[in-house]
C-alpha cells in the first residue's frame, strides 16, 4: 500500500525537538560519541519507520508475497517434480515440461489477445485469470517415425490471478495509472476475482509441521506427536508413554508397538545405545526401564526378530497385493511413513534413531518436569497457511491429475491396434481440467483433494465491501483448521505469546470467538526459503553432523543439538556462539531476513527455521540497551535517502519470530531499556491489528469494548474504494464521509482518514424525552436535513438473455403503450430495460424479458410472439419509497449470452431505529428525532446532533469515549486533528487530556468540556453543566427499512401448511416454545388455540372413535368413513393443526400407531 | 414485437472510450472503436423530478 507521507502530520513538539537536535547535530559532527551518550532518545521519531514498513511489506503483504513465491518458484517446483508423462505402453513416447510460467492477465476471443483489467472483470463476471504457459518436448510421430519436438509457450490452463500480485496488471501502477484501469489505489489487493466475485482465500492456522509437539492426552499420558509433511508423503507419528511403558502409534500399525521394537527394528539392537541415546542421566534410565524389559520379554533382540514381530502388525489393505516382499512393506513403512521428514538415505536408519531418542528424551523431560510440555496454543506453534501455499496444493493435486489423465488418453489411443499415423502428444492436454478446478475450488472454498488427504470448507469469502476498512480486515483474517473443540477454552484464551503478531481485540463474538484472529499491523507472515545453502552455513559454522557422533556424544553437557526446520542437523559445542554468528550473518544479510534462529536453554536445543508460514514482526535492535536506530537515521529516513530495507540491510532492524523473541529481551521504549535489552519495540500501538486501530484511546476502554467495536466497524458505512461509483454491487454508501476529528496514526496509514465511515457528530451527554433510554439516541432533524447520517443504498439485479438447446432463445422486447402492464412499464426504455435516471417504485418492470414455452427438443427457429410467455423482471423494494435506476450495463457473459446489470440507488435519510454507533462498541437506535427549535444549545449557540444517553456510561466503562469528545472538542476549536493512538501518550501519538484540557480552555470552554446549556423548550438553562463535543459517529448497515415486516394472512409451506418464515418470503412471526411457555402459566388458552391452530394450519379431520385412526370425507356419501374399519359408524369431524395430522401420519409410514381418543369437551 | 414501429436502434455507451453505439436486438455487445465489451445505457430522456428530502 503506498501511504503517502504527508498525511503524517508530526506530533507538535518533535519539530522543535527535532530542530535543537539539528543544531546539535552540526556542533558535533565529528563527536559521534557523545550523541550516542545522549541519555534519552525521543521514541516518537520510530514511529516514522511504520509507514515505511508498510509500503515495503504493506498489509496484504503476505497474500502477496506468497502468491509470488508460488508463481515465481512455487509453480516451477511442482513441475519439476512432475515433469514428464511416460506413456505406459510405450515407453519411447514420453512428454516433458522444461519450463512453465505464468503469463500476464489475458482473454483471447476470436483469435484476437487483449490485456484484460480487474474491474472489467468484476463488470462482466469474468474470472480474472492469466495462462499457465508450458514449454515442452515430446515425441512426436508414429511406431518407426519418430522425432522429439519441442514446442514453446503452450497454455495448459488459466490461474486466477491475485490482484496486485507479481502477475497482475496493477502490479508497480501509479495512481493515475490505475485509476485509469478503473481501480482504487487505496485498495489492497490480496484476493481473487473469480466469475466476478472477489474471493479473499483466508489465512489458515495450523499446528507446525515437522516438529515435535509434547502434550497430555486425555487419559493423561504424554504423548510425543510429529506431523510429518514432505514433498511425497503426510503421515502423523505418535509416541506415547502409557503404563509407564512407551508405545508408538501410527496408522500403519494395527496396535500401538512397543518402542524399543521400533528401534530394534531400525537396527538399534543395544539396549545400551539407546540409553546413551536418551541420555545418562538415571531418572531417564529408569523410565526407559519397562520398556525396556517388555521388549525382552517378547524375546525380540534382533533387527530380524523385531521385523518379524512388525510385520504381524501391519495393517494389509485389501488392495495390497499378497506377493513376495512382505518385510519389505515393514522397512517401507519405517522408511518412508514413520517419522517421513526424517529422510532415509541409503537405508541408514540412524538419523531416524536419534530423532526417536530425542523425542523419548522429551517425553521422559515432559514427565520428570512438567513445564516442558509444549504449549499448542502457543503462537510459535503454530503456522499460518496462506494463499499462494493453499492454490500450491490444489494446483499439484490438479497438475497430477491432469498428468494421469494424458497418460491414460495416450495409453488408450497406443493401444488401438490401427490408428492414424499422425500422434501428437500435446494435443492431449487438456487445458480445461485444471482451469475449471482452480475456479471451482476458488468459487466454493471447497478444498477436496484426495491425494492430500485435504477436505476443508469454506476456505474462501467473498470479499465484504461494506467498508473499506472491513475489506481490509478480510484480508488479515485467520481461520482455524482444526474443527471446533466447545468445551476447550484454550485454543480461544488470548495468549501472552500472541503480542505484535496478532490483535488481542479483533475476534468475533460467539461461537467462533478466539478461534478466528486478525494479525497485527506489523506482523508478517514469511514464506519458504532455500534450505540447502542455510544447511551447509550451519555446518560451515561448526555444527558437527551426526553421523560423525556416537549415540555417547548426543547429550554432552554444553553441546546443544541443531534442528533445522525440525530436522537434527547435528549439534554444536558452543551454542550461543553458533546463533550469535547466525545472527550476525542474518543482520548482515547474507541469509535471509526471516530465517529465525533460537536457542532453548531448557531442551538444549538451538532451532533454525527458515520455513514458512511463521508470523514474525520487525524490532529495532539494541546494543547493551542503545538502540542501533540513531537520530541521523530517523532524519536520513524522513528525507527520503533511506528506506525500510536498508534499516533492514544495515542490521539496524530485524525481524523476529515468536520463538525468536524468546532469546530477546524486547524494551517498550528505549529510555526502559536496561544493559540486557536487546530489542526495543518500534511502536507499542502495533500490537492491534487493522481494525482495532481505528478506535481512539483503546486502552482507556474497557477490553470486550473495543472487540465489540472491532465487530461493528465492519459494519459502518463510508466510502468502500474510490471507484465506488463504477462498481456494479451490493454497495452502502454514505453520501457525507468525514474523517475523523479524533484520529490515530493507524486511521492515516491504512488510509480510513481517506475512505471514512462515519461522520463527526456534536453529542450531548444528556437525558432527552425519555426516548433515549437502552442506548436509543435522539437525533436532530436539521442535522438530518443538512445529511447527517444519509447515505445510498445500491442495489444490483442481473437478467441473463439464456440460450437454450433447441437453438431458441430469450429476448428482450420493447414495450407497447397499449399492454395491460404498461402502467408498470414507465421506466423501460425503447429497448425493453429501464434506463438510467428514471424513478423506479415497487414492482416496476425494469426488463422486458420473454422466455420461449418450448426450450427442449427439436431444433426451431423464426418463434411467433404466441411462442413466448412472459418472464418480466420486477423490481421488488420497499413499498412507497422510490428509487432511481443508478446505471445499467450490458455485457456478454461466458457462454456469450447477452447479460444485463441494473443498478438500482436508494438514498435514505435517517429514521427512527436506525443503528448508529461510535467507535467504543456503543451502538443504539435512533429512538426519536426532534425538531432543532428543541434542542438544547449552548451560549455560542451551539447545538447537538444527537443526544446520548449518560447511562450509557458507568456499566461500559467507555473512558476512551470521553477523551475522544475532548479531544474531538479541543480539535474543532482550535483546528487541528489531536491523535488517540494505543499507548500512545508516552511517545506523543496521544494527546493526553490534561494537554487537550488546556486547549480547551485557551479556546474559551471549560476544561472538562461541559458547556453550559438552555434547554431548547422552555429556553431555561439547564441545571447542569452538559459534557457536549464531537464523537465520531458510524451508521451501520441495519437499518429498520430492510427489517420493518408484518403480515396479516399470506403464503403458507407446502409441506406443513403452515406460515412461512422470514421476511423474504413474506412470513409469519413465530409465536415460539418461549412465548408458548408463557402463554401457558398465564392460562390464555384461547389465545393460544388461535395462535397455534387457527392463525396457522387448521385442518378438519375424520376420526374414528373405535380405532383412534384418521379416516377420509367420502364426497359421494356425504360422510365420513374409517378406512381400517371399513365403515362410517363412528366418526367423529374435528379440528386439528395440519402438522399434527402429518405428523400422525409419518408416524404411521414408519410402523407407529398414533390413536386419538375422544371424549367430550 | 411492436407492429407499428420498425426496431430503432438504441444508442449505447462504451464503458472504455465512451462511444456512443447503435444497438439492435441480437447484435453483438461491442465496442466498434475498442473492442470494450462493456455498454451502458444512456440516461433517460423524459424529465424526471427527483424528491429531494
Amino acid at each position: 500500500m503506498g501511504v503517502p507521507q504527508d498525511s503524517l502530520a508530526d506530533p507538535p513538539k518533535s519539530s522543535k525537538n527535532q530542530r535543537f537536535r539539528n543544531g546539535k547535530q552540526v556542533h558535533h559532527m565529528d563527536i559521534d560519541k557523545e550523541l550516542l551518550a545522549a541519555p534519552i532518545k525521543s521514541a516518537k521519531d520510530k514511529f516514522a519507520l511504520i509507514p515505511e514498513f508498510l509500503k515495503v511489506r504493506g498489509l496484504v503483504k503476505q497474500h502477496l508475497d506468497s502468491f509470488n513465491y508460488f508463481v515465481n518458484t512455487g509453480i516451477k517446483k511442482i513441475v519439476r517434480a512432475n515433469d514428464r508423462i511416460v506413456s505406459g505402453v510405450d515407453p519411447s513416447i514420453w512428454l516433458r515440461f522444461n519450463n512453465i510460467y505464468i503469463d500476464k492477465p489475458s482473454l483471447t476471443t476470436d483469435g484476437v489477445t487483449t490485456e484484460i483489467a480487474p474491474h472489467t472483470c468484476r463488470l462482466s463476471d469474468m474470472t480474472y485469470s492469466a495462462p499457465i504457459r508450458v514449454d515442452v518436448e515430446y515425441v512426436e510421430g508414429s511406431h518407426d517415425q519418430k522425432r522429439i519436438v519441442t514446442r514453446k509457450a503452450v497454455e495448459i490452463a488459466r490461474m486466477p490471478i491475485m490482484l496486485r500480485s507479481c502477475c497482475c496488471t496493477l502490479y508497480g501502477k501509479t495512481e493515475s495509472e490505475l485509476a485509469i484501469l478503473g481501480e482504487c489505489p487505496l485498495d489492497p489487493g490480496g484476493y481473487f476475482i473469480i466469475k466476478g466475485n472477489e474471493k479473499v482465500l483466508l489465512i489458515q492456522e495450523q499446528l507446525s509441521k515437522n516438529r515435535i509437539i509434547i502434550d497430555m492426552d486425555k487419559k493423561g499420558n504424554v504423548n510425543a506427536s510429529v506431523t510429518s509433511s514432505s514433498e511425497t508423503i503426510k503421515s502423523k507419528t505418535v509416541i506415547q508413554m502409557e503404563k509407564q511403558k512407551i508405545y508408538l502409534d501410527l496408522n500403519q500399525f494395527s496396535k500401538k508397538i512397543p518402542i524399543m521394537v521400533v528401534m530394534k527394528a531400525m537396527g538399534m539392537t543395544s539396549d545400551q545405545e539407546v540409553v546413551q541415546m536418551v541420555g545418562r542421566d538415571p531418572r531417564y534410565g529408569a523410565l526407559l526401564m519397562p520398556s525396556i524389559e517388555e521388549c525382552a520379554k517378547e524375546g525380540i533382540y534382533t533387527k530380524e526378530q523385531a521385523l518379524l514381530y512388525l510385520e504381524s502388525k501391519v495393517k494389509r489393505s485389501m488392495f495390497d497385493r499378497p506377493s513376495s516382499d512382505n518385510d519389505c512393506k515393514v522397512t517401507a513403512v519405517l522408511r518412508d511413513i514413520f517419522i517421513a521428514n526424517v529422510p532415509v538415505c541409503r537405508s541408514n536408519f540412524r538419523p531416524k534413531c536419534i530423532y526417536v531418542a530425542v523425542m523419548l528424551r522429551r517425553i521422559m523431560d515432559a514427565i520428570l518436569n512438567k513445564d516442558a510440555m509444549d504449549d499448542k496454543d502457543y503462537v510459535g506453534n503454530k503456522r499460518l497457511e496462506l494463499s499462494g501455499q493453499s492454490i500450491s496444493l490444489l494446483f499439484e493435486d490438479l497438475f497430477k491429475t491432469m498428468i494421469s489423465e494424458v497418460r491414460k488418453t495416450v495409453d488408450n489411443i497406443l493401444t488401438k491396434p490401427s490408428r492414424s499415423s499422425r500422434f501428437d502428444l500435446a494435443q492431449y492436454i487438456r487445458k480445461d481440467s485444471i482451469s475449471h478446478g482452480l475456479e471451482r475450488t476458488l468459487s466454493t472454498g471447497n478444498f477436496d483433494l484426495k491425494r492430500f488427504r485435504m477436505h476443508r470448507t469454506g476456505m474462501t469469502q467473498v470479499l465484504a465491501r461494506l467498508s473499506f476498512i472491513g475489506s481490509l480486515g478480510q484480508m488479515t483474517r485467520t481461520k482455524p483448521q482444526f474443527e471446533k473443540s466447545r468445551k476447550v477454552s484454550g485454543p480461544r484464551a488470548l495468549q501472552p505469546s500472541q503480542w505484535g503478531m496478532l490483535c488481542p481485540c479483533d475476534t468475533p463474538e460467539g461461537e467462533a470467538c478466539g478461534l478466528v484472529k486478525n494479525l497485527a499491523l506489523m506482523a508478517h507472515v514469511t514464506t519458504d526459503e532455500e534450505e540447502g545453502p542455510l544447511i551447509s552455513l550451519c555446518k560451515c559454522l561448526g555444527v558437527e553432523d551426526l553421523e560423525t557422533l556416537s549415540a555417547e556424544e548426543l547429550h554432552s553437557p554444553n553441546s546443544f543439538l541443531v534442528l533445522f526446520n525440525g530436522d537434527i542437523l547435528g549439534k554444536h559445542r558452543k551454542p550461543q556462539r553458533f546463533a550469535t554468528a547466525m545472527r550476525k550473518l542474518r543482520r548482515a544479510g547474507k541469509i535471509g531476513e526471516f530465517v529465525s534462529v533460537f536457542v532453548n536453554e531448557k531442551q538444549h536445543c538451538v532451532y533454525i527455521a527458515s520455513d514458512g508460514g511463521r508470523v514474525c514482526r520487525p524490532l529495532v535492535i539494541a546494543d547493551r540497551g542503545i538502540s542501533r536506530v540513531k537520530e541521523y537515521h530517523m532524519q536520513e529516513l524522513n528525507a527520503g535517502v533511506r528506506t525500510f530495507n536498508d534499516f533492514l540491510s544495515d542490521g539496524l532492524i530485524e525481524y523476529l519470530d515468536v520463538n525468536e523473541q524468546n532469546n530477546a529481551l524486547i524494551a517498550l521504549y528505549e529510555d526502559e531499556a536496561t544493559t540486557e535489552t536487546t530489542h526495543i519495540e518500534i511502536e507499542p500501538f502495533t500490537i492491534l491489528g487493522v481494525i482495532a486501530g481505528l478506535i481512539p484511546y483503546p486502552h482507556h476502554n474497557q477490553s470486550p469494548r473495543n472487540t465489540y467495536q472491532c465487530a461493528m466497524g465492519k459494519q459502518a458505512m463510508g466510502n468502500i474504494a474510490y471507484n465506488q461509483l463504477r462498481r456494479i454491487d451490493l454497495l452502502y454508501l454514505l453520501v457525507y464521509p468525514q474523517r475523523p476529528l479524533l484520529t490515530t496514526k493507524t486511521i492515516e496509514l491504512v488510509g480510513f482518514d481517506k475512505l471514512g465511515a462515519g461522520q463527526n457528530a456534536t453529542v450531548a451527554v444528556m437525558s432527552y424525552s425519555g426516548y433515549d433510554i437502552e442506548d436509543a439516541i435522539v437525533m436532530n432533524k436539521a442535522s438530518l436535513d443538512r445529511g447527517f447520517g444519509r447515505c445510498i443504498l445500491m442495489k444490483k439485479f442481473v437478467v441473463a438473455n439464456q440460450n437454450y438447446n433447441n437453438n431458441t432463445q430469450d429476448r428482450i422486447i420493447r414495450p407497447s403503450k397499449d399492454e395491460v402492464d404498461s402502467g408498470k412499464m414507465q421506466v423501460l426504455d425503447d429497448d425493453g430495460i429501464a434506463a438510467p435516471g428514471e424513478i423506479i417504485r415497487s414492482n416496476d418492470i425494469y426488463v422486458k424479458k420473454q422466455v420461449p414455452i418450448v426450450t427442449r427438443g427439436a431444433i426451431r427457429s423464426g418463434l411467433k410472439d404466441s411462442e413466448y410467455r412472459s418472464a418480466f423482471q420486477k423490481y421488488k423494494g420497499p413499498d412507497g419509497e422510490s428509487c432511481v435506476v443508478d446505471k445499467v450495463a450490458l455485457f456478454s457473459d461466458t457462454h456469450n449470452n447477452l447479460c444485463v446489470k441494473v443498478l438500482i440507488r436508494h438514498t435514505r435519510r435517517p429514521e427512527v431505529g436506525d443503528k448508529f454507533s461510535s467507535r467504543h462498541g456503543q451502538k443504539g437506535v435512533c429512538g426519536t428525532i426532534v425538531q432543532q427549535e428543541d434542542f438544547p444549545f449552548s451560549e455560542r449557540g451551539i447545538c447537538p446532533d444527537l443526544i446520548m444517553n449518560p447511562h450509557g456510561f458507568p456499566s461500559r466503562m467507555t473512558v476512551g469515549k470521553m477523551i475522544e469528545l475532548l479531544g474531538g472538542k479541543a480539535g474543532v476549536s482550535c483546528g487541528k486533528f489531536h491523535y488517540g493512538s494505543a499507548f500512545g501518550e508516552p511517545s506523543g501519538h496521544a494527546d493526553k487530556v490534561e494537554a487537550i484540557s488546556e486547549t480547551l480552555v485557551r479556546m474559551g470552554f471549560s476544561y472538562d468540556g461541559k458547556d453550559f446549556l438552555c434547554s431548547g423548550i422552555t429556553g431555561c438553562p439547564l441545571q447542569a453543566y452538559i459534557f457536549m463535543g464531537p464523537i465520531y459517529y458510524q451508521k451501520l448497515k441495519h437499518m429498520v427499512l430492510d427489517k420493518m415486516h408484518a403480515r396479516g394472512s399470506g403464503p403458507r409451506v407446502s409441506l406443513t401448511r403452515q406460515p412461512t418464515e422470514g421476511k423474504a418470503r413474506n412470513g409469519g412471526l413465530r409465536v415460539g416454545e418461549m412465548e408458548r411457555d408463557c402463554l401457558i402459566a398465564y392460562g390464555a388458552s384461547m389465545l393460544l388455540y388461535e395462535r397455534l391452530m387457527i392463525s396457522s394450519d387448521p385442518f378438519e379431520v375424520q376420526v374414528c372413535r373405535v380405532c383412534g385412526l384418521l379416516g377420509y370425507y367420502n364426497h359421494k356419501m356425504k360422510a365420513g368413513i374409517c378406512s381400517s374399519c371399513k365403515n362410517g359408524d363412528n366418526i367423529s369431524t374435528m379440528k386439528l393443526p395440519y402438522a399434527c395430522k402429518l405428523l400422525i401420519q409419518e408416524l404411521q409410514s414408519m410402523n407407529i400407531v398414533p390413536r386419538l381418543k375422544l371424549a367430550e369437551a | 414485437m411492436d407492429p407499428q414501429q420498425p426496431a430503432e436502434p438504441v444508442y449505447y455507451i462504451c464503458g472504455d472510450c465512451g462511444m456512443e453505439i447503435p444497438l439492435k436486438p441480437n447484435d453483438v455487445i461491442q465496442c466498434r472503436e475498442c473492442g470494450y465489451r462493456i455498454l451502458y445505457k444512456k440516461r433517460t430522456r423524459r424529465i424526471v423530478q427527483y424528491e429531494a428530502r
